[in-house]
């Protein structure tokens, strides 16, 4: 964030500078340690095989989502607001998996200097979790 | 609720409408740095006052994500689900015909910054409990609504989130 976003900056179509991650299982003990989440999916391996039925334990949905607004708060800088934010669990990832985190411009509000983006999580060509979110950000010119 | 086999036994579906659940809880700076440490995050509104002040803000404030953290309380071990989880988050519902559970989504809106010290208090109410068919079969959409309030009884932020539930 070294130069601050501005409402007269962006415009429908634009999009957010995407973040990739690759989040290993240290991480996910982390995250999970710090949302106090004692889900066994996230750190026992036989626990999400035998009896979840996945391949192996998961990365967080919620970790997704902050994955995710990491990408929008560095993007809309210090002076930028995070107004709303959604997402929806599409479908499951795997630690070792790069994940990118971004969002499209889809309108803009003058009042209050809105800007409407859709946000996703994607694998590939697979988004793993849609979004959409609504920034505000400064006017040029004005403190 | 209507069908004998439905995935939610009545008494989960007596709860739509009703508070399910209320917490309150301290905005701690050093724990929300540990969960932006945790997602690699590192916004300087986050971890340095003179940066938060120069961009209007009276301190570092809470990344807005964390909130829903702040109110989570203490859960014993041997309270805990088979599968390690603490119900807290969700209001205490199981629903024993779809024991396995993940996060569906959130919304959230943001009203105003939280800072270290303030005292949240959350107020979650079950808004909706849906079965529905999926690609890999039936499941069970639980949604909730939530206000978070500080001491000053300030709207800090609305939140809707959901819960998927499966056989």
């Amino acid at each position: 964030m070294t130069e601050q976003l501005h409402y007269e900056d962006v415009d429908p179509g634009d999009a957010v500078a995407p973040l990739t991650v690759t989040v290993d299982e240290t991480q996910l003990f982390f995250f999970s340690a710090a949302t106090y989440n004692g889900h066994r999916i996230h750190y026992d391996k036989e626990w999400a095989r035998d009896v979840e039925g996945y391949d192996n334990v998961l990365v967080h949905g919620p970790l997704q989502a902050a994955l995710l607004s990491r990408a929008l708060t560095d993007w809309i800088g210090g002076d930028g607001r995070l107004v709303a934010f959604a997402v929806q669990n599409r479908a499951i990832a795997y630690p070792g998996q790069a994940l990118t985190f971004g969002g499209v411009v889809t309108g803009k509000t003058d009042e209050g200097g809105l800007v409407e983006l859709d946000i996703f999580c994607r694998r590939g060509d697979d988004v793993l979790m849609p979004g959409a979110a609504t920034v505000a950000l400064p006017r040029r010119g004005t403190p | 609720m209507k069908s004998p086999d439905s995935l939610v036994d009545p008494e989960s579906a007596a709860k739509i409408g009703s508070v399910v659940a209320t917490a309150a809880g301290e905005v701690n700076r050093r724990d929300w740095q540990r969960w932006a440490a945790a997602v690699g995050d590192h916004n300087p509104l986050w971890f340095d006052p003179d940066f938060a002040r120069a961009h209007g803000y009276r301190d570092v404030i809470c990344p807005p994500l964390f909130l829903q953290y702040a109110i989570l309380g203490v859960s014993p071990l041997g309270a805990l689900r088979a599968d390690g989880s603490s119900g807290a988050v969700s209001g205490s519902m199981a629903f024993p015909r779809a024991p396995r559970r993940m996060a569906g989504g959130e919304s959230t809106t943001f009203h105003l910054p939280a800072y270290h010290r303030d005292e949240i208090e959350m107020v979650r109410t079950v808004d909706a409990i849906v079965e529905k068919e999926g690609r890999s079969g039936r499941f069970v959409l639980v949604t909730w609504r939530s206000e978070y309030r500080n001491q000053d009884r300030d709207l800090i932020a609305e939140a809707t989130t959901s819960m998927i539930a499966r056989p």
